[in-house]
């Protein structure tokens, strides 16, 4: 298949081959196609031939860096001669050049010089030459652009549109009539005759994905986002978070009517701790209610928890706090999903301070469960508040190890052994395989020291 | 069991790119994908201890090692790495090493 390659490229080349040939017969027994192996094996090639490992193999091959060409069956057909659908300057010249096969599918591998950058544009009437000698002319202005060739199978690959961030390991040029090619330079131009979807399915997959965040963050508003609300009730200064989430109501509206389905959906689940808690709720936001004078008790509700008071003020949900993660002590099973969430709903409009009076009054007569809950609640309570909403406290501050692990430059292999003597070490390792430098290397021993 | 030590090479990576996108566009069960990265341990298991016959030595500085389930990790910096034929230097490299005499684990 490839006259001249490298050891490493041999012997990856090799491992392609058993693995395909071995899954052969178990593909068939899945009442697969031979098709489908083939796909497996040439997206393997493929992505292999990208990459920087087989570099070996490349530059055995060809003098300079690679990109591969794919031309659309009918573009050879309208002309016998080669139409390099490759961008080249007109001053550069072609080192080496494979022979295409008129009026096929071609797979053109040829190399430009190295310091070319894309996208190039071939204007017509550029002669290129191959290394072996043969001539040929490129009779239409091409441009040649960056793109990862997604099915090699496929006649024309579609373009990445300018959105997509996603850069090719080694760059992949995919011909394109210039006619339909954008005048603008770079990656924006693009042209599809045959969009395959793989080639679609990303950008869209990155627009959408780049549309998404922007899109629950005014969705999620209280109807998703349960415990979004407590947090934004946690912040002292009424900050636009609240005003983020409402789509129309004020946020005060949105708090009370967040609660009230909340109250709705504890009615029904209701399960013995939050019963509890309820029963504490009911009675702090009874306190509350008396504190701020509130005028009427809505006895819509089965709970009249939740009869919830209109007159309440941002500035009095400001201060509510969060009780929910380790303070919660209901189940965290989908049925309850809700319900510790909705409980932080109720505890949003409660103070620490009247939890603890509500300790204080019910200590005596609750159960002991319940008392430790509640002043490992109110202790909570007390140490939420003071954190940031976000818990950015809980973070553990280790981001020198990730980035002292992250490296492209890795070893994988097995130790025979590892030997320390003081602070030197000594490395007798077998049967590795080695990426640096962007290339790959394999070794059957390696013997290594060093100095910690 | 061959360690699954080497999923994690180009020539891993790419293998299980390309099951992910068949089994994207659902040619192919994961359960079929699985069967098929066990049996690329085999494959290369098997290649790098019959068919690699080289050495390479190296030298340089270590920066982290860590020892946890009988797997070594390095972190070194300022490594030269010398074949016979040629010297490559790299300013940072970590080495991944499973037991060499003990192939019964999954790592």
């Amino acid at each position: 298949m490839l006259s001249n390659t490298g050891p490493v490229a041999k012997l990856y080349l090799s491992i392609i081959d058993d693995v395909i040939e071995s899954m052969r017969e178990l593909f068939l027994d899945e009442g697969l196609e031979d098709r489908v192996l083939d796909d497996l094996r040439h997206l393997w090639e493929s992505k292999m031939m990208q990459s920087k490992a087989m570099e070996d193999f490349r530059k055995n091959n060809i003098n300079s860096s690679n990109f591969v060409l794919q031309l659309p069956a009918s573009y050879t057909q309208t002309d016998q001669d080669v139409t390099a659908s490759v961008v080249i300057p007109a001053s550069q010249t072609i080192h080496s050049f494979p022979r295409l096969k008129a009026g096929s599918e071609t797979l053109a591998t040829f190399s430009l010089p190295a310091g070319l950058a894309y996208p190039v544009q071939i204007p017509a009437g550029v002669t290129l030459q191959t290394a072996s000698g043969q001539l040929y002319k490129v009779n239409v202005p091409v441009v040649v652009t960056q793109q990862p060739v997604s099915q090699p199978a496929q006649k024309v690959t579609a373009f990445r549109g300018a959105a997509a961030p996603q850069p090719a390991a080694a760059p992949s040029k995919t011909a394109a009539p210039p006619q339909e090619v954008d005048p603008s330079p770079a990656p924006a131009a693009s042209v599809t005759q045959q969009p395959p979807q793989n080639a679609n399915l990303p950008p869209s997959q990155e627009t959408s994905a780049l549309q998404q965040p922007p899109g629950p963050a005014p969705e999620t508003s209280l109807p998703q986002t349960e415990p979004e609300v407590p947090q934004v009730e946690n912040e002292p200064s009424p900050h636009p978070e609240p005003v983020d989430l409402s789509m129309t109501a004020s946020p005060c509206t949105q708090l009370l009517d967040f609660q009230i389905r909340a109250e709705e959906a504890l009615a029904q689940t209701a399960p013995l701790q939050t019963r509890d808690i309820d029963d504490i709720l009911k009675e702090v936001i009874e306190a509350e209610r008396a504190r701020s004078q509130a005028s009427t008790k809505n006895d819509n509700q089965a709970e009249p928890v939740l009869g919830l008071d209109l007159d309440y003020s941002y500035s009095d949900l400001s201060d509510i706090v969060q009780l929910d993660g380790a303070a919660d002590n209901s189940d965290l099973e989908e049925d309850e999903g809700g319900v510790p969430l909705e409980e932080n709903d109720f505890l949003g409009i409660i103070n620490a301070e009247a939890i603890k009076a509500l300790q204080e009054g019910e200590g005596s007569s609750d159960g002991n469960s319940i008392s430790s809950s509640d002043s490992e609640g109110a202790d909570e309570l007390a140490d939420i508040v003071e954190e940031d909403p976000l818990n950015s406290g809980d973070d553990v501050m280790e981001q020198d190890i990730p980035d002292l692990f992250d490296t492209d430059n890795v070893i994988v292999c097995q130790y025979d052994k590892i030997h320390r003597s003081k602070n030197r070490w000594k490395f007798h390792l077998k049967d590795g395989v080695m990426c640096y430098g962007g290339r790959d290397y394999v070794f059957s021993k390696a013997v290594g020291e060093a100095e910690w | 069991m061959a360690y699954q030590l080497y999923r994690n090479t180009t020539l891993g990576n790419s293998l299980q790119e390309s099951l992910d996108e068949l089994i994207q566009t659902q040619q192919i069960t994961p359960q079929l994908a699985l069967q098929v990265l066990l049996q690329f341990d085999k494959a290369i298991n098997t290649a790098l201890a019959n068919r690699v016959r080289n050495r390479v030595n190296f030298r340089g500085s270590l920066n982290t090692y860590r020892f946890c389930d009988n797997v070594w990790t390095f972190v070194l910096n300022d490594v030269e790495f010398r074949e016979v034929t040629d010297l490559v230097k790299v300013d940072k490299v970590k080495i991944v090493a499973c037991d060499g005499k003990r192939h019964t684990e999954y790592k």
